[in-house]
């Protein structure tokens, strides 16, 4: 791996460079108390120690509403018009590592069958510069699924502070080399050693055991005492980094014309499994919260060899009836 | 006075109620919404002033058996909620046992420490009266010093802007809006079996998360709340995106007051607002 020094000058050089027809840069700013991610935003906020924006970036990827192509009748003729795709490309800075390992996360499930031409549209399109994490609060459990605070899954280019003002600044990917000889030639490579300081330290996951004790407890009362509290809202889903559920529709302008939508959707919600006939398969809670925890940790993992999750601990954060997913898996997994 | 734990207790040895909708704390001292079902369960019950859910809206979403009676730990603010679901003809005064908190006030997010900037606004209006409603009382009320109302500033602001610029204000506000629902999910005032967000023959509201989707739903959620929101501040807590959405029902609350001098939630014999017809309603607002 290639390893460079930059220091914040050098950053922000580099945010100021970049020519604004071409690039969006999004990066982590603060809005209130909480954190966001904000496209190019003039104080964008590089910090090991900022906790985690309060949705994840997801919707630069797979956003919350996506027109997939407009139609419309003229005499007995309907036509078909594509929606303009903005070829401008995304530079995303300062990435959580929990953020940035959604992105191989959701890839697998947009490639599995079907190949997502705008989900891989906009990640082709992108760099993702990872920052190193030293914030971790309850909620965190990134080190029990497999990541930690330098993980470089999912980004092209990471960044790791070293000295005052400065960052080990390492080359992840061919992307990420490709960018780093374009817009950062003049970088002095790093040969010493970096410091890494881990402090999280949750138990990791046993993944076989938790998916197939979930496999094997369909039926459990961990489900209802989870579910009966649970309101059935998506907060959970929607800021998650990993959730990639959606709806299609069609939203008409007149009688005549109209647009085809892929809109974010969620498993908590009571219509989500609500067929025409009235029959809902999934039609308490208790079964919706049974199909979240599930499908994160056992139907994707024997589909992908990994968890539906990296540990951003957002869904727990904002839950408003205080549902720990973590507590939940830990759990099942210490049992 | 009897302690929470104690009555809890009483409760559910003597089979008085099924169970009890209460606060406990999780395995890192965070408070959470809790059903206590037997005796061993009501010594997890506990409340202090990171006890901010709402509980009233359990008595909805769970199924409360026709004929029984369920027990609620509940705050001045969410009993207004309980008050308002009987005048609603949501639940019957006898199917639940109100064990209403002397209250010291509730912080805006669960992990904030209990000081002046983070105790809820709400609290300003209600922090020294006691349970108005209730079957028991418990806990002690401790003085706390009152936050400041800042929402009060925008509001004002917000009178004074021209229609296009409070526009601007709510575009800016509900295009942050991703449908999530926490809003109406949260909501005790939100019961109907199916909102009409989920309606589709015909669509009345526009589903997508797009400008035109987030006024028709954030709006009419808001309509929905005329002279029926009880001012718990939930939906704004549970917003994940920081929309202030108790701007336009506290809004809502002053006109019910002002015009109607009616605020909902305050007597269970008390006809609703949008329920009665009285041939004295002031008609002056309507242009």
């Amino acid at each position: 791996m290639k390893e460079f020094i930059i220091n914040t000058d050098e950053i922000a050089n580099l945010i100021s460079s970049l020519p604004a027809d071409k690039w969006d840069i999004l990066a982590p700013a603060k809005d209130g108390k909480s954190f966001d991610y904000v496209l190019s935003s003039d104080k964008p906020i590089i910090n090991s120690e900022a906790p985690p924006s309060k949705i994840s970036f997801k919707e630069y990827f797979f956003p919350k509403s996506e027109t997939l192509f407009y139609y419309k009748r003229e005499a007995n003729e309907i036509s078909l018009t594509e929606p303009k795709f903005a070829e401008k490309k995304l530079l995303v800075l300062a990435a959580k590592p929990c953020d940035a390992a959604s992105l191989p996360i959701l890839s697998k499930v947009f490639n599995w069958d079907y190949k997502d031409e705008f989900f891989n549209k906009r990640v082709n399109n992108s760099v993702i510069i990872g920052l190193s994490c030293a914030y971790s609060d309850e909620s965190c459990f990134c080190t029990s699924v497999g990541l930690d605070r330098n993980n470089t899954k999912g980004s092209d280019i990471f960044l790791t502070p070293f000295n005052d003002k400065q960052y080990v600044l390492s080359v992840v990917s061919d992307k990420g080399d490709s960018f780093v000889k374009e817009f950062l030639p003049n970088l002095t490579e790093f040969t010493g050693t970096k410091e890494t300081k881990e402090f999280i330290d949750n138990k990791p996951f046993d993944y076989k055991k938790t998916k197939d004790w979930i496999a094997a407890n369909f039926e459990n009362k961990i489900w209802a005492e989870t579910g009966e509290v649970c309101i059935g809202c998506a907060q959970c889903a929607f800021v998650c980094p990993t959730c990639h559920c959606f709806d299609i529709v069609d939203e008409n302008c007149d009688l005549n014309c109209g647009r085809r939508i892929k809109n974010w959707d969620a498993c908590q919600f009571g219509v989500f499994t609500k067929h025409a006939s009235g029959h809902n398969p999934r039609n308490s809670q208790e079964k919706r919260y049974r199909q979240r925890v599930s499908h994160k940790f056992d139907y994707y993992y024997e589909k992908f060899g990994e968890v539906l999750c990296t540990g951003c601990g957002r869904c727990t954060r904002g839950c408003p009836a205080g549902i720990d997913i973590g507590e939940i898996v830990f759990s099942i997994s210490n049992q | 006075m009897p302690d929470l734990i104690e009555i809890a207790k009483g409760l559910l040895e003597s089979k008085e109620v099924s169970f009890i909708i209460g606060y406990t704390k999780d395995r890192f001292g965070r408070v959470k919404p809790y059903i206590a079902k037997s005796v061993e369960d009501a010594n997890n019950l506990m409340f202090d002033h990171h006890s901010i859910h709402n509980l009233a809206v359990y008595l909805t979403r769970l199924k409360i058996p026709e004929n029984g009676r369920v027990g609620i730990v509940a705050k001045s603010c969410d009993i207004k909620a309980i008050i308002a679901l009987i005048q609603e003809n949501q639940i019957k005064r006898e199917q639940v046992y109100i064990i209403g908190m002397n209250c010291s006030g509730v912080v805006t997010h669960s992990t904030d420490e209990w000081k002046k900037e983070n105790i809820q606004i709400k609290c300003k209006y209600c922090a020294d009266k006691a349970p108005m409603l209730y079957d028991a009382v418990a806990g002690t009320a401790e003085p706390f010093e009152q936050p400041d109302d800042t929402q009060e500033v925008l509001m004002q602001k917000l009178e004074t802007m021209s229609s296009a610029e409070r526009w601007d204000f709510w575009a800016k506000e509900f295009e942050k809006c991703i449908k999530c629902y926490a809003c109406r999910q949260v909501c005790p005032m939100c019961y109907c079996e199916q909102c009409l967000a989920e309606k589709n023959q015909p669509q009345w509201i526009t589903t997508s998360p797009t400008p035109a989707g987030n006024f028709s739903w954030n709006i009419i959620k808001a309509f929905h709340m005329a002279g029926r929101c009880v001012g718990c501040h939930e939906c704004e807590r549970a917003c994940p995106m920081g929309i202030p959405l108790t701007l336009l029902t506290r809004k809502m609350g002053m006109v019910a007051g002002k015009e109607f001098n009616y605020r909902h939630g305050m007597a269970i014999d008390q006809p609703t607002l949008v329920g009665s017809y009285n041939f004295n309603d002031n008609e002056d607002f309507i242009k």
